[in-house]
């Protein structure tokens, strides 16, 4: 395989690239100057060097906790779970949101073998319990699709037990879309509007 | 609406067109296997997306090509919701549908339907009556999808959480889970229970008349059985004091639903699937006195089967008339070939009336238009080629 097939194959994996567009980028890093590439390759280095999942909760940092856990101003009070560290960016991307957060990895979804096990749960659970009552508010931020409400009903019977008040968000977001794709003032409304499960 | 214009590409065996369509309608005459029923089905196919008869998307591309489209534009009525044109292509390689409305693409296939308010009858009909359940449970859940805000979304919902919990059966016990979709199973099938109760509570009057005008007098009755919940029993004609009969409020059903799965829990686990809920409902249909058990179904004679089926395409109608607060576009495909005379006839003074829109209707000659016969422009297809 030549250098470039291996390129293009290697782009057409991401989301949202096809093979016409990962060709597009393919031709446009090599008309460009060496450098520029190489800069490229040495920055996705990096990436996968560097990056890893905070020991606490699961979000990308470049050390054992991420830069939200360091953060001693961060309300230990407020904790909101998603589904996947690109709501924990999209959130943090209002600036409206003072807590902390857990990333599940995933949502319930028996048809593709995932159960609470496959996700970040037990470790959820273990936090609450060993934040001794200092979480006041866990809120529920998984999409409104019919896997991420299965997957709040489910977190909610498990988390009540152990005191916190259980939220959900408001549903500004329209049925069916995932939070991915809602924009931050959808998302600050709905964090704003939301309410006990 | 009325269709003005109906462009085809590609469907089935018709030629490709581009047809005139008069505000009456048309009568289109033509002999087995030119066309007749594939024009209606490329019609019927733009408002529910889907053949009236069954067939796959893929099986609906002509022979040797891979894409279908169909295309109308459609006349104002002044009702609520009108739209100028609606589209549908399909392409058989990438599987993928595509829907416009008003030349843009909706983004899901829910967002267009219903927009010609059509209701199509056919021979075929009959065997809404004289088969299982699942084919009344279909024609209720497109019903309701078209007339009925709402009750598509819960459909699907409800379905998917169905599919997770049948997958959780089926990996046997230790899920934890389970009462998580039990939770999401009830909430959206306590809506699709509670929509289809006041459905066929509201409507089973009508049916009750519109099966005694078309027989002559004969008795035919209709009502919702839920395999979780209560069944409201249909009214009974002497119970002149009787409260009126009434779908229970939501939360009561899903508090129903909830213990019926409780109870059918051990059943459940050991088949491996979900045995109750409203994938296993009935509009069941009966004949003589409401209450009797005297099942269309099993003892209806065809001719019998064949007025309940049309009495049901009547309420639709009517349904689509009150919901939408339009005339109801009538397709009809050959169905008085199937009628004894005095049926006909009775079925002829019904659709008759003001209360019907444009129709376009099918029969193999035209001694056999027998709807709007001295109105209606006559049409002949042959080989899938339309002479208008
Ligand atoms: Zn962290």
């Amino acid at each position: 395989m030549s250098a470039i097939e291996d390129v293009v194959r290697e782009l057409s994996r991401l989301p949202g690239i096809g093979p016409k567009t990962a060709t597009r980028l393919t031709h446009s890093l090599m008309r460009g100057p060496k450098e520029e590439c190489l800069r490229l390759a040495r920055a996705l280095t990096s990436l996968a060097e560097r990056i890893r999942p905070c020991a606490q909760c699961g979000n990308f940092g470049e050390e054992e906790l991420c830069s939200i856990c360091r953060d001693p101003d961060r309300d230990a009070a407020l904790l909101c779970v998603v589904e996947g560290a690109f709501e924990v960016a999209s959130i943090e991307g209002t600036g409206q949101f003072p807590g902390r957060f857990h990333v599940l990895g995933g949502r319930l979804s028996p048809l593709d073998g995932v159960g609470p096990d496959e996700l970040n749960v037990a470790s959820l659970l273990a936090r609450i319990r060993d934040s001794n009552d200092a979480v006041r508010e866990v809120i529920l931020a998984t999409s409104p699709s019919v896997e991420g409400e299965a997957t709040a009903v489910y977190l909610e019977g498990v988390i009540r037990p152990l005191g916190p008040k259980v939220t959900r968000l408001a549903r500004g977001i329209p049925m069916g879309s995932d939070l991915e794709y809602v924009d931050g003032s959808t998302l600050v409304e709905a964090l704003a509007g939301r309410r006990e499960m | 609406m009325a269709l003005t214009r109906l462009r085809l590409q590609d469907f089935r065996n018709l030629d490709r067109q581009d047809l005139q369509v008069p505000p009456e309608g048309f009568a289109l005459i033509g002999d087995n296997a030119q066309g007749k029923s594939n024009l209606l089905e490329a019609v019927y196919y733009l408002e529910t997306f889907r053949s009236f008869r069954g067939a796959a998307d893929r099986e609906l591309v002509a022979f040797g090509e891979t894409v279908f489209r169909v295309q109308a534009d459609l006349g104002r009525e002044g009702g609520e919701g009108e739209v100028r044109s609606v589209s549908a292509a399909y392409d058989r390689s990438s599987r993928r549908k595509k829907v416009m409305v008003d030349s843009r693409e909706v983004s899901r296939i829910g967002d267009g339907l219903g927009r010609l308010g059509a209701v199509i009858f056919s021979p075929e009909d009959v065997a809404l009556i004289s088969e299982g359940p699942g084919g009344r449970r279909r024609f209720l859940d497109i019903l309701l999808s078209l007339n009925d805000p709402g009750y598509l979304e819960h459909l699907q919902r409800f379905r998917h959480a169905l599919q997770a919990r049948n997958a959780l059966l089926k990996q046997g016990p230790g899920g934890g889970d389970l009462v998580a979709w039990d939770e999401l199973l009830t909430r959206h099938g306590a809506e699709v229970l509670s929509r289809r109760m006041r459905w066929a509570i509201q409507y089973a009057p009508l049916f009750r008349g519109h099966y005694g005008a078309v027989s002559g007098g004969e008795e035919a009755w209709m009502e919702y059985r839920c395999t979780a919940g209560p069944n409201p029993s249909a009214p009974r004609a002497e119970d002149g004091n009787a409260p009126s009969p009434s779908a229970p409020p939501v939360q009561e059903l899903t508090r129903r639903f909830r213990e019926a799965l409780d109870a059918a829990w051990e059943r459940d686990r050991q088949r491996g699937w979900t045995t109750v809920g409203p994938h296993r409902d009935d509009l069941y249909m009966g004949m003589g006195e409401p209450g009797e058990t005297t099942s269309l179904r099993s003892f209806g004679s065809g001719g019998q089967r064949r007025t309940a089926a049309l009495a049901l395409r009547l309420v639709e109608g009517e349904c689509l008339r009150r919901s939408r607060d339009r005339r109801p576009m009538i397709l009809m495909d050959d169905v008085f070939a199937e009628l004894d005379e005095g049926r006909s006839q009775r079925l002829l003074e019904l659709l008759e009336g003001p209360g019907l829109g444009q129709a376009l209707i099918t029969a193999p000659k035209d001694s056999e238009i027998r709807l709007r016969r001295d109105t209606l422009p006559r049409w002949r297809i042959r080989y899938g080629r339309v002479e208008s």
